[in-house]
């Protein structure tokens, strides 16, 4: 029997792409070379400052392995506390039927994750602050600032992700499980021993990790309530050694530190498995064994304590914006960083959905020819997640501050530079409605011989929901941006949470909760909208 | 004339050898025991499978080195017929610019589904989908039609009546038609001959 196959057999020809697709797969190659390239001049931008090159001294400095132990303990202990506190809320919610507050805490879970964390932080101080709701009736000596304001703040917006997580696991547990372990009468601890502990550990042990990358990354929460050699991250570091000390050389280390680290963190977190976090929740009702009044108690405890930890800080932000009125000078100064958020949010948004579905049209076709090229363009496409926004920043910084007047061109690279970081995330929308696309109707698209319009919108339709889903969580996490803006921001741009953090570290708490208010305005209803595109859509019948 | 000469089609580490003939206008039944290779047959035809040597000619064309988008056939596959996330009306939009869609809602009507067109393909039953599938596949303009198991999800009634239906409209529009089934009933209301693999 011949071995050759003919050039039209499924693998030898008939899978080919198209004119069309080889355009796309073109496109995709130029997409993917121009967010390598970006990267490779940070790269560039780090390893050489007009040959002023590295203060390798600074590595002696007994403050850099203080900013680094500082770095690694928050980011730890944010991450393990983050994982106590998530187990027993989704516990409860396992245990707790389906109802409106159980779908809209949910929902909340995702917001308070993609949140701001400008907004966090003013509601923070609102709450735990020395002036705070709360913070005033604390004991002498109790200050926000510092390792526990980190803390807190770091929990706050990563434990209802880690909820999430172990939620979705402990709802695939099977009926046919619990029905057995109903039937074999296991106790409280056993159920959990051999049945919930089993279904979540991987993803816990995840999460833990992508929590503890998350806070070794943090910025914001670290430049908002941390500060001096007893808070400080590696992140704050850079932007100081850049910003205010204006020394490149031990910026360039510091961004070479933090890449080493963060990344390595990142790989070595990655290499465990992949987290589900924004899968859709079932509503199916399974046959759980039926809890004990004490431990129903436990359950809704936890529940409403997990409810008023994460709505306390934005309802602290209410009464401040009473505290005193808000003059017209603040309406008018806030309406440009609110258009200006919105645009850039707007443009990096477009960009990055551009990007990735680009991207994506090589990936499809060598996953449809059977090829390994794709792990090379998932790879390269996913780049971004392995370098931190900041050392990117800084990397740009340093390569262009000499060839462009960055003070004019600035926010062209906040623009560009969010949406790179931003290509992996939107990714994640897209690869799996498109993979899926393309098994259930390649045969189909090919049979019906679509003109390439039709299968153009025959992709869009199907497409749609997810692309509007991919825009929502690319918008929100634009929105919220600092650390890039902290780079290449400029004081006739200012950005809403650039504009909070002003405010807020000036002590004119009123305008910056007025402030927070209106970008969580703005967020919630970016992830109602992200939540409605994600909701099930009806059954089939029979 | 439809020519499958001495065409071997790998699948799945086995191979499948095929050398049969039909006349332009006839329609087959193609007939077997599971596995041995009926559906990959259609599927080689139609331009999804890996073929290993041997031709296929249509109308004295070879259309073996074609992809699946330049030959003169329509298929009806065992699963995934519809756009899931396009109308019932939409998916019918696709079968020829030259058929009036005022026929197509008679010929919905025909098979039961004419209630079902401004529907969500999710909203119907198996039957009624098949039957959605079964009509766009046989009014679209190609030659060569390829049921596989176009009936499987019918009962006995609707069943005859789709047979008859798709003899009718093969015979009316030309077509030369080849159908998987397992069912000596379709056999006797669709096909002139029947073709047992072996």
């Amino acid at each position: 029997m011949p071995n050759s196959v003919k050039p039209g057999s499924e693998n030898g020809g008939k899978a080919r792409p198209n004119k069309f697709m080889r355009l796309g797969q073109v496109l995709g190659w130029c997409s993917l070379a121009f967010m390598s390239g970006t990267t490779l001049l940070a790269f560039f931008g780090l390893l050489n400052f007009s040959g002023q090159g590295f203060d390798f001294g600074f590595l002696q400095d007994p403050y850099l392995w203080q900013i680094i132990e500082f770095t690694f303990i928050q980011a730890i202990f944010s991450a393990g506390l983050s994982l106590l506190f998530a187990w027993p809320v989704a516990l409860a919610l396992l245990h707790k039927r389906d109802s409106w507050h159980k779908r809209i805490f949910l929902s909340f879970c995702i917001l308070c994750f993609v949140m701001p964390t400008l907004i966090v932080i003013t509601g923070l101080v609102a709450l735990l602050g020395h002036q705070g709701l709360v913070g005033r009736w604390m004991w002498e000596g109790w200050n926000l600032y510092g390792l526990t304001g980190i803390l807190i703040a770091h929990v706050y917006l990563n434990f209802p992700f880690a909820v999430r997580c172990i939620y979705l696991q402990l709802q695939a547990i099977p009926a046919s499980r619990w029905k057995l372990a109903r039937q074999l009468k296991l106790s409280r601890w056993q159920r959990f021993r051999y049945l919930e502990w089993p279904s979540a550990q991987l993803v816990s042990w995840l999460a833990t990790g992508f929590i503890l990358v998350l806070c070794f990354n943090s910025f914001a929460v670290v430049l908002a309530l941390g500060g001096g050699p007893q808070a400080t991250t590696l992140e704050v570091a850079i932007y100081q050694a850049l910003k205010y000390d204006f020394n490149i050389p031990e910026a360039l280390i510091l961004a070479w530190l933090q890449l080493i680290l963060a990344g390595s963190l990142y790989l070595l977190v990655t290499t465990l498995g992949q987290l589900q976090w924004l899968g859709n929740l079932s509503q199916e009702r399974k046959p759980l064994p039926s809890s004990g009044k004490f431990e129903r108690l436990l359950y809704n405890l936890f529940y409403g304590i997990a409810w008023c930890v994460m709505v306390a800080p934005l309802i602290a932000l209410l009464p401040k914006i009473f505290s005193q009125p808000l003059t017209e000078n603040f309406w008018q100064a806030i309406v440009t960083p609110t258009m200006t958020s919105l645009v850039l949010a707007a443009l990096a948004t477009t960009i990055a959905l551009g990007l990735a579905y680009l991207v994506l049209q090589p990936y499809r076709i060598a996953r449809r020819l059977g090829t390994t090229t794709y792990i090379w363009i998932d790879g390269l496409a996913s780049h971004a997640l392995v370098i931190p926004a900041m050392v990117l920043s800084v990397g740009i910084f340093v390569f262009f501050i000499r060839k462009i007047d960055l003070d004019i061109y600035g926010m062209v690279f906040v623009c560009i530079i969010n949406a790179l970081v931003s290509v992996p995330f939107a990714l994640s929308q897209l690869k799996g409605p498109l993979l899926n696309y393309d098994q259930s109707y390649r045969h189909l698209l090919s049979t019906l011989k679509l003109s390439r319009w039709q299968r153009f919108t025959v992709e869009w339709q199907f497409m749609k929901p997810a692309i509007r889903s991919a825009t929502a969580f690319v918008a929100v996490l634009t929105l919220g941006d600092v650390a890039i803006y902290s780079i290449f921001g400029h004081q006739d741009f200012v950005t809403l949470p650039w504009l909070i953090y002003s405010y807020a570290s000036t002590y004119r708490m009123t305008e910056a909760a007025m402030a927070a208010i209106l970008l969580l305005i703005i967020c919630s209803t970016v992830v109602a909208f992200l939540e409605y595109q994600r909701r099930p859509r009806s059954k089939k019948v029979c | 004339m439809l020519i499958v000469d001495q065409l071997i089609v790998r699948r799945d580490r086995l191979s499948f050898q095929y050398h049969q003939q039909i006349q332009e206008g006839e329609i087959v039944a193609i007939q077997g025991v599971s596995g041995i290779g009926k559906s990959t047959l259609l599927e080689a035809i139609a331009g999804f499978a890996q073929i290993t040597s041997g031709d296929i000619r249509w109308l004295g064309k070879s259309f073996v080195d074609l992809i699946p988008e330049q030959r003169p056939v329509s298929m009806l596959f065992q699963d995934n017929n519809l756009f899931e996330h396009l109308s019932i009306k939409q998916n019918l939009r696709f079968i020829d610019t030259e058929v009036a869609w005022s026929e197509v809602e008679k010929h919905a009507l025909t098979l039961g589904v004419g209630e079902q067109l401004t529907k969500q393909p999710n909203a119907l039953s198996g039957g009624q989908r098949q039957r959605v599938a079964l009509l766009r596949t046989l009014l679209r303009p190609e030659p060569l039609i390829l049921l596989d198991e176009p009936f499987s999800e019918l009962d006995p009634a609707t069943r005859a009546t789709a047979a008859s239906w798709s003899r009718q409209m093969a015979q009316q529009r030309n077509k030369t038609l080849m159908a998987v089934t397992h069912h000596n009933e379709d056999v006797e209301q669709l096909a002139d001959r029947v073709i047992r693999l072996e």
